[in-house]
């Protein structure tokens, strides 16, 4: 393997920050927030005002946005949460290989053969059914702290 | 009508009228007040409490009992039979004193009550003390941020707008709770390392000790109790601010899909129960007592461990619950006595009084009155 597709495989964002942080007391249902060390997606937010609890708290249940697993948090709310940053990438799928990956075409034309067909099964039924039926797909990947997931897909393809 | 039957009738019930009656004198404490013409003399007041009658004579009756507890010695009782060479030895005999369990509910140490409790312990004068997760925290707060008077009508939907709790007619900001979040959570964190790194399995008496140690404020009873080894049980330990912070705290390290992995703060009651029988059980040679104020947890929880020697020795309750619900708070010692958790020949007195007014002078008369002696005798044991 060259340097140079080295280089090409590297991520945009390298080197940037995986997380920013947030106030938790602003972080939103639907938002993302990072608990245990997971991205998750924010499903419930509730809050509780300055008590003889202490300070002002925030209750958060979230869903690891890889895993599906769901997560609780109380942070006081003055006090900053890490947010994700969580990115979406559309690729066309060229190639499923028998070992489970698949193999991509990005955006500049070179091929991303990195991932793993997806976990959840009606994805994966609607990957492998679609890709055998010769479709044309387009797999949205999402991103975020450094892990990769197929997590969506849509048929670009004459009806 | 007869004459002879109108007669007898007369007779009958002149003799249920006119019963004799029996001669108390001598045998009954005469009722009467203190005369203020011999000018205030506080000492001679209180004194005249048990003459006065209602729950005055029931507040003279437990001072009288405290001073029993505190001049008890193994001494004034003869040896058994079956006893020990040691056990007879005079000056052994002269040290073995009476164990005191004080009990107290939580907002009594809102009250200036703590300040008295905190005097008890600081000069080893109780043993064992019993209390709820108030009774802890609040005394903890109070070494942070003051608790203000107030007044018992103050609305309540305008104090929580002001951030204001009300405990009676005490206020405590809610600012007061933020201080205490900011103390306690380092303190659990390092509890939580100390779990994981050196295995300590925690106890709410051990938790209470190390709080005590962490605050470190000579205002504090907990601190007192921590630097006189005297234990603190509160099996409620959850029930309260404290247990509002252990449930933070237990998202912030344990792990409930994991709980083998990461189980969080571990706090077992269990190690507890065992050293607060244990310390009924092993009273060995000495008598006990029971101090309680209030009722509820701390009132039921020092009544039980003493079950478990066949009953305390003497007890004393302060407050104003009542009996006709069946609660344990309002149940008279009488009915301790029936479960064996108070002996049938014990000295009782159940004060219906609350206990910031009836405490502190019961404390003036008896434990403050003989603190010399606990500095030459208690402190040897």
């Amino acid at each position: 393997m060259s340097d140079e597709e080295h280089h090409f495989e590297s991520k945009a964002d390298a080197g940037a920050s995986k997380t920013y942080p947030q106030q938790a007391g602003t972080i939103r249902k639907g938002g993302h927030i990072v608990i245990k060390n997971r991205p998750c997606k924010v499903v419930e937010v509730s809050t509780s005002k300055t008590g003889k609890h202490g300070h002002a708290k925030c209750h958060f249940v979230a869903i690891d946005i890889f895993t599906g697993k769901k997560l609780e948090d109380i942070v006081p709310s003055s006090h900053n949460c890490d947010v994700p940053h969580v990115n979406r990438t559309d690729y066309q799928l060229i190639d499923i290989s028998e070992d489970g990956f698949v193999s991509l075409l990005t955006e500049n034309g070179n091929t991303k053969d990195d991932l793993r067909l997806p976990t959840d099964d009606t994805l994966l039924a609607q990957v492998k059914d679609g890709f055998a039926e010769g479709k044309d797909l387009v797999l949205s990947v999402m991103s975020a702290m450094g892990e990769e997931q197929i997590c969506g897909i849509k048929d670009i393809g004459p009806k | 009508m007869g004459e002879a039957l109108k007669y007898s009738i007369m007779d009958s019930v002149r003799s249920v009228v006119f019963k004799e009656s029996e001669n108390l004198e001598g045998s009954c404490t005469k009722i009467e007040g203190y005369d203020f013409n011999k000018g205030v003399n506080y000492a001679e007041l209180i004194k005249s409490m048990v003459s006065t009658g209602f729950q005055a004579s029931n507040l003279g009756d437990a001072i009288a009992i405290v001073n029993q507890m505190l001049d008890w010695r193994l001494s004034h009782e003869l040896p058994t039979e079956d006893c020990s060479e040691e056990e007879r030895d005079v000056a052994y005999r002269e040290s073995v004193t009476c164990k005191i369990f004080l009990g107290f509910t939580s907002n009594l140490v809102s009250s200036g009550v703590r300040d008295t409790v905190r005097y008890l312990v600081q000069h080893r004068m109780v043993d064992v003390v019993v209390t709820t997760a108030g009774g802890i925290e609040e005394d903890l707060i109070k070494c942070l941020a003051p608790t203000y008077k107030g007044d018992f009508s103050l609305p309540g939907a305008s104090l929580r707008s002001k951030g204001l709790n009300r405990i009676g007619n005490l206020l405590v900001p809610n600012d007061n709770y933020c201080k205490f979040e900011n103390w306690i959570i380092p303190v659990f964190d390092q509890m939580y390392e100390e779990q994981i790194n050196e295995k300590v399995l925690w106890t709410p008496s051990k938790v209470i000790a190390r709080l005590g140690k962490e605050i470190n404020d000579e205002t504090s009873y907990l601190y007192w109790a921590y630097k006189n080894r005297i234990p603190v049980f509160c099996p409620g330990l959850t029930d309260g601010s404290l247990g509002d912070m252990l449930y933070f705290h237990s998202f912030k390290k344990g792990d409930p899909d994991n709980p083998d992995l990461n189980p969080g703060l571990v706090i077992d009651i269990v190690g507890d129960i065992r050293a607060m029988n244990g310390e009924a059980v092993h009273a060995g040679l000495r008598k006990t007592g029971m101090i309680i104020l209030g009722g509820g947890l701390p009132k039921h929880h020092v009544c039980n461990a003493n079950m478990m020697r066949n009953g305390a020795d003497f007890a004393v309750f302060i407050n104003t619950a009542q009996e006709f619900d069946g609660s344990d708070s309002g149940a008279r010692p009488d009915e301790a006595v029936s479960w064996g958790k108070i002996r049938g020949g014990a000295k009782t007195v159940k004060v219906h009084c609350d206990a910031t007014i009836a405490f502190p002078i019961l404390v003036a008369e008896t434990f403050a009155a003989k603190s010399k002696e606990f500095s030459q005798i208690r402190c040897q044991v």
